[in-house]
């Protein structure tokens, strides 16, 4: 019997050049392991998305960026499903032979995967992509025509009934920048991220239901130098079938208000996952500053991992932002700490030095 | 709707959810926050450094056929 899941959150936070995880769901493994030793893991499309390639982890919760904030701030629960009935939105500004090949990819998810994808929409305007790099390093983009994107969803919504949803964009190819070179071997930051995250976000904000994004690009020149982290996103023609996968289980989001109108409250009562069932997150150690770190951070009975060997762009490290993080070299050796927390064990007691016991001082001095 | 990026700088606060609110209540002034990170910290000036995306929102408006 279990008394109390053990909930592990996994966070490689998007666009931000991360060493293990910035490239094409190269992070997949760091997830497949940490799943191995939770009862529940609770991760996100960056993480998990591979192009062509995913995996399906029966005790991972796929959840969208924005949607995993108000997690971890508590505003939503999760909710896992069976299977969701997911529409597709496809960008118009995409080309009609790669609008064809996306089409496809869906109808391969639901003949051999056995996805329930029932209904498209082409927006009613190209979106029109745009892509920045900031300052600190980090990409981000613009996307021209946001109610265009937000009309298809809602269309989606009242008209198939749809659970959640896939975007298409069509992003820019960018064939011959320096950004798409080094990203192609294995350095450097995605610069697609950005701007696939402001899409996704859009969605679930304003809706609150699960939704991940692919871009639609042409297929680039062969590369014999072509890093493994980023290969597996030249080995078809659309990025979509680790979305369609991830989207078919991803759970729904149970608002406050959406709870309390639910007539089968109890029944969601024993399956809901809150934020009070995280017992630890794992982050790389110069990406602390996200809003669903800060949340959890302040919960005393998470055990914040910051993980030093997954470098980032950011410089947002725990003690500079006053977070109380146990830091590891390595996704191997955070695993260790996981294992030894689901087992009770300190993960102090497992070194050769030990600390002494603190006397705390009665300020007091009430005898 | 309009997404805008947004860049600025908001005083360490004792605990991590403080932080989090004073970037909120900061980022509110440019819009809804819809994603945001500290990028950096300056210890010396006791500064976060944010970087993230706002939202100015108008209802959605009708498709361009409708219009």
């Amino acid at each position: 019997m279990i008394l109390r899941p053990f909930t592990v959150v996994l966070i490689v936070p998007t666009g931000v050049g991360a060493s293990i995880g910035g490239f094409a769901g190269d992070a997949l493994p760091v997830a497949r392991a940490i799943a191995q030793i939770s009862d529940t893991l609770i991760t996100h499309p960056n993480v998990l998305n591979g192009a062509q390639l995913y995996w399906p982890i029966p005790n991972a919760l796929y959840v969208e960026g924005y949607a995993l904030d108000k997690f971890a701030q508590g505003c939503w629960g999760l909710q896992p499903v069976h299977q969701n009935r997911i529409g597709l939105i496809l960008d118009s500004g995409i080309e009609p032979d790669l609008q064809l090949r996306h089409l496809q990819a869906v109808d391969a998810s639901r003949a051999t995967l056995g996805l329930n994808i029932t209904d498209y929409v082409l927006t009613d305007a190209p979106l029109n992509v745009e892509l920045r790099m900031s300052e600190s390093g980090a990409s981000w983009g613009t996307i021209a025509n946001p109610d265009s994107l937000l009309r298809a969803a809602e269309k989606l919504i009242t008209q198939a009934k749809v659970q959640a949803i896939a975007v298409v964009a069509r992003f820019p190819d960018d064939v011959g920048s320096l950004a798409l070179a080094n990203y192609r071997h294995g350095k450097g930051v995605d610069p697609l991220a950005g701007a696939e995250a402001v899409i996704s976000h859009l969605i679930v904000r304003t809706f609150k239901i699960p939704c991940a994004h692919a871009p639609a690009l042409l297929p680039l020149p062969l590369d014999p130098h072509l890093s493994p982290r980023s290969a597996a996103e030249e080995i078809g023609y659309t990025f979509l079938s680790c979305v369609l996968a991830g989207l078919s289980k991803a759970p729904q989001f149970v608002t406050q208000g959406t709870e309390e109108r639910d007539a089968d409250r109890e029944r969601k009562h024993t399956q809901l996952i809150t934020k009070d069932r995280v017992d630890a997150v794992v982050i790389p150690a110069t990406a602390c500053g996200g809003s669903a770190i800060l949340s959890l951070s302040g919960r005393s009975t998470v055990q914040i991992i910051a993980v030093g060997d997954n470098k980032t762009q950011m410089q947002a490290p725990p003690e500079k932002l006053g977070i109380k993080a146990l830091q590891v070299n390595s996704y191997l050796e955070a695993i260790g700490v996981l294992v030894a927390l689901r087992s009770g064990i300190s993960p102090a007691s497992l070194g050769a030095d030990i600390s002494p016991l603190r006397c705390l001082s009665d300020s007091t001095k009430q005898i | 709707m309009t997404t805008h990026f947004i860049s600025a700088e908001v005083d360490l606060s004792d605990t991590a959810e403080e932080l989090h609110s004073a970037i909120e209540t900061e980022l509110q002034k440019h819009g809804e926050p819809l994603r945001w990170a500290v990028t950096d910290v300056d210890v010396d000036r006791q500064k976060a450094v944010v970087e993230g995306y706002v939202l100015l929102e108008s209802p959605i408006a009708p498709s361009p056929a409708t219009a």
